[in-house]
């Protein structure tokens, strides 16, 4: 009998996960050909105006752009967390908190200068992420709780928050009694690089080159990795697992705070209840569609904002959004199931073949 | 070889394994063992480590495929594809690692995949009772299962086979859990089960515990049967001893370094615990000099792997003191104990010493990496001039240094683990299996490097459990038992077959030194 088997390759196949990210992304296209014509779209002119919204010119561009900071940064959230094997699957309410804290900072200061307020929006964006982070992080480090579940919650805790906050205290007493929080000052926005891209590009660009600079050259880097290899080899080298634990969860916390401050200065004109947009959970995907590497969390969050904001071009098209959300399902299923094929082969064991083994 | 006297009335052995050959990557398992196992009887399967009982036994429950050879259960050829397989046969094994869930009833666990697709919990439970009861195991089957003791949930793992109605059981190491009451109760359980008709092949290291229990007794020495079905009434433990460890061959002596000088680590009345919690050693008490290689001999499970992490500051110590170069380390940090010249090589290479998923040079660096440092950065060419130089030394195989560490022969990493380690010129080695799964250059070179140290002057403790190679290059030999020092000796003088005895049996005779 004949039964197929994963069994490890002795080196991954050259190419990797750039290679298994275009083969998730050629198999998601595939599928999606199938789900249009089931539906009854020509795929060639929806394909086509996918890319044409998300990637065919600087406008365009400048959209996708916009989307991939929040996505980049939730990404290297979750990355740098995961380098260390630790899961923050908080990202999504810490980027409520950075956004409520940086709503806060407009509202004290709304006569400041331009730079200073958003300064100090951005700084405080950051103190948001990493206080809704420091619950879990402490409770991991000393009780050894389950950061999973704890950040996991925490987004409901933030969601609620946000919403008690515009539905209550915070909301515009213009707003005709709808819930919504005042207009931010104008001094308070990002300005323009080009087109619609704002300065927030920049700013993530810089966190995650710092980032990604920082885990592979530095010594807190090199800590951070080999225990997030194997912590029995962190203890053995003498490295302090709670301190790190700690301050790696907060950090984590503190990046994704930093990508709501940047989304509320940047494209939301005040504080609403879906400012994370789901941005904190399609940071995981990103994370770990970039493996966890803080490196490679950019180019996979451009991509995966193209897919998002040429998904959300053909509803003109009379096409549900939903196909962009099934699209971006099938990128991952397909990229892991590539990369799992990159560094496993498939064999087949058969009685003949033991036996042969043993001969031999 | 013995054959048993009773094999000769028509009724077919439970187990019959002849010429079953089973080989891995470098290591040939099984060279044509034979087994024969009688109807209603409890069979002991003796041996050293890596004599290869657990491969036949894996091959028995289904859980290996053997290379050739023929399995025959109760008179019945059988290829086994899976544990399933096995067990549909009627054999079935208690693993030394339970397979339980805790948070399950006693009842619970034992129908756990083998269940009706509807669970009648009064009726499971009264089911199971009832077979507890048959044969004497005292469980409380609603009971939840992390209340119970190790040995209580042994007896589960018992029923559980029992439940699937093995004919043969396998009880790997049974014993290694339980108090001594314990032992002696299990001991009267088999024999029930074997009254009843049920074969059981009982695998141990503890000669004193087997002769109370068993029938007869197969050894294996390196992959092959030195006796098969020898009749427990006629036999004793010394030749059993001496046939699990085989004839002293007489190695010539390595060449022996200066004549010892002060004592570099000391070890006071030295305790910790396992990690299941219960004692692991207790009231240890040695001291290593410079310029000799002391040798600590024992079956693995013994106490030694919580010793050796102990001393290196990884596990925390109960009772007692550790003194190295006249200070008190005791409650020092694994790093603090390494700077003040102390260099461990654990057991566990990938995952202790080593961490799998990063470079080799990061690897290479992981005890200097501190002073690598510019400002916040480790400097790139530091590390790999540090990683060409420990390399080039100490005659590493590696292609590509910025590569994973996990792409590295065996051997090439202990090279590279034992070099980082050495490099610093530590006064105190403590060596854990260091040439354990290595090919005969690799062993030849890690031996080597360890005399070397010794030559120069280090103190070196070496844990091994290949008692040819404590005898070749160890000045002095102690043994270890049950977390207790069972006994001191010369490694010019002392038998073979004189330290065997003492890893296999628990004479009441600690060793204060």
């Amino acid at each position: 009998m004949r039964r197929p088997r994963l069994s490890l390759r002795e080196q991954p196949l050259p190419g990797g996960q750039p290679l298994a990210f275009g083969i998730g992304l050629a198999i998601a296209l595939f599928v999606g050909i199938l789900l249009l014509l089931g539906a009854g779209h020509d795929p060639v002119k929806i394909y086509s105006r996918m890319f044409e919204a998300s990637l065919g010119d600087p406008n365009a561009w400048s959209i996708t752009l916009n989307r991939a900071i929040p996505l980049g940064l939730a990404g290297l959230a979750v990355a740098v967390a995961g380098s260390m094997g630790l899961w923050n699957i908080g990202a999504e309410g810490q980027i409520m908190a950075g956004a409520i804290a940086a709503a806060w900072v407009a509202r004290v200061g709304g006569d400041w200068p331009g730079f200073i307020l958003i300064l100090m929006m951005l700084i405080g964006a950051v103190g948001g992420g990493a206080i809704l982070a420091i619950g879990p992080a402490v409770a991991r480090s000393k009780l050894g709780v389950n950061e999973i579940i704890t950040t996991l919650m925490l987004n409901e805790v933030a969601i609620r928050l946000v919403q008690w906050l515009i539905h209550g205290p915070w909301k515009d007493p213009d707003s005709f009694n709808f819930p919504l929080a005042p207009m931010l000052p104008d001094q308070a926005r990002l300005p323009t690089l080009f087109s619609r891209a704002h300065f927030g590009l920049l700013i993530a660009a810089a966190v995650i080159v710092v980032a990604s600079v920082a885990v592979r050259y530095t010594a807190w880097g090199y800590e951070l990795r080999i225990a997030g290899s194997s912590e029995a080899t962190a203890r053995y080298s003498g490295i302090s697992l709670p301190k790190k634990i700690l301050t790696v969860l907060v950090l984590s916390g503190a990046i994704a705070g930093l990508a709501g401050g940047i989304e509320l200065t940047g494209t939301a004109d005040r504080l609403t209840e879906t400012i994370s947009n789901g941005f904190g959970f399609a940071g995981i995907i990103v994370a770990a569609l970039a493996l966890m590497r803080p490196s490679g969390v950019a180019v996979v969050a451009v991509l995966f904002g193209a897919v998002q904001i040429g998904g959300q071009s053909i509803q003109t098209l009379g096409v549900s959004s939903s196909v962009s959300t099934i699209l971006q399902a099938f990128v991952l299923f397909g990229a892991i199931g590539a990369g799992v094929l990159s560094r496993y082969a498939i064999t087949f064991d058969s009685e003949s073949h033991l036996t042969a083994e043993a001969k031999s | 070889m013995n054959q048993p006297s009773s094999n000769t009335d028509k009724e077919p052995l439970s187990v019959e394994l002849t010429e079953v050959w089973k080989k891995f990557p470098g290591v040939v398992a099984n060279a044509g063992v034979e087994l024969a196992v009688e109807r209603g009887s409890i069979h002991a399967l003796l041996g050293e480590n890596g004599a290869g009982k657990s491969t036949l036994m894996n091959i028995l429950a289904g859980v290996y495929r053997p290379d050739s050879g023929d399995l025959k259960i109760h008179g019945r050829s059988h290829q086994f594809r899976n544990p399933a397989d096995a067990l549909s046969a009627g054999v079935g094994m208690v693993h030394q690692e339970f397979r339980l869930i805790p948070s399950f009833s006693v009842a619970e666990n034992v129908v756990l995949g083998s269940a009706p697709s509807v669970i009648k919990t009064g009726r499971v439970e009264s089911d199971v009772a009832e077979m507890a009861h048959r044969f004497g195991l005292q469980v409380n089957p609603s009971q939840p299962l992390w209340q119970l003791s190790m040995g209580e949930r042994q007896k589960v793992e018992i029923l559980k086979v029992l439940w699937r109605d093995a004919q043969v059981l396998i009880l790997d190491e049974p014993t290694t859990v339980l108090t001594p009451s314990e032992v002696d109760e299990l001991g009267q359980i088999l024999r029930r089960m074997a009254d009843d008709g049920r074969s059981i092949i009982f695998i141990s290291h503890k000669l004193h515990e087997i002769s109370g229990i068993c029938d007869h007794a197969t050894v294996l020495r390196q992959g092959k049967t030195v006796a098969k079905s020898l009749p427990m009434a006629s036999t004793n433990q010394d030749e059993l001893a001496r046939l699990m460890v085989g004839a002293a061959p007489t190695l010539p002596s390595q060449q022996k370094g200066p004549p010892p000088g002060p004592a570099l680590l000391e070890i006071n009345n030295l305790s910790a615990l396992s990690d299941r919690g219960v004692n692991a050693f207790s009231g240890i008490n040695f001291r290593i000099h410079s310029g000799e290689i002391l040798g600590i001999a024992g079956v693995a499970g013994n106490g030694q792997r919580e010793l050796a992490d102990v001393i290196a500051g990884l596990r925390p110590s109960n009772g007692g003191t550790l003194i190295m170069n006249g200070t008190d380390i005791t409650t020092e940090s694994p790093h603090h104990r390494f700077k003040s010249g102390l260099a461990y090589i654990p057991e566990d290479r990938l995952g202790v010493g080593l961490a799998p998923r990063l470079s080799i040079t990061d690897n290479a660096i992981l005890r200097v990496y501190r002073q690598q440092r510019k400002g916040p950065f480790i400097s790139g060419d530091r590390a790999k001039s540090y990683c060409s130089n420990i390399i080039s030394r100490f005659g590493v195989k590696a292609g590509n240094l910025s590569g994973p560490i996990a792409a590295l022969s065996g051997g090439n990493l202990q090279r590279l683990l034992v070099g980082r380690e050495l490099d610093g010129k530590p006064s105190v080695v403590v060596a854990s299996q260091p040439t354990r799964g290595l090919d005969v250059k690799g062993v030849k070179a890690i031996q080597d490097l360890l005399i070397e140290q010794r030559n120069a002057g280090a103190a070196v403790m070496m844990i091994s459990e290949d008692l040819d190679e404590l005898l070749a290059i160890a000045d002095r030999l102690l043994v270890i038992e049950g977390g207790a020092l069972r006994g001191e000796f010369d490694p010019q003088t002392a038998s073979r077959q004189e330290v065997g005895m003492a890893m296999l049996s628990d004479k009441q005779t600690p060793t204060n030194l």
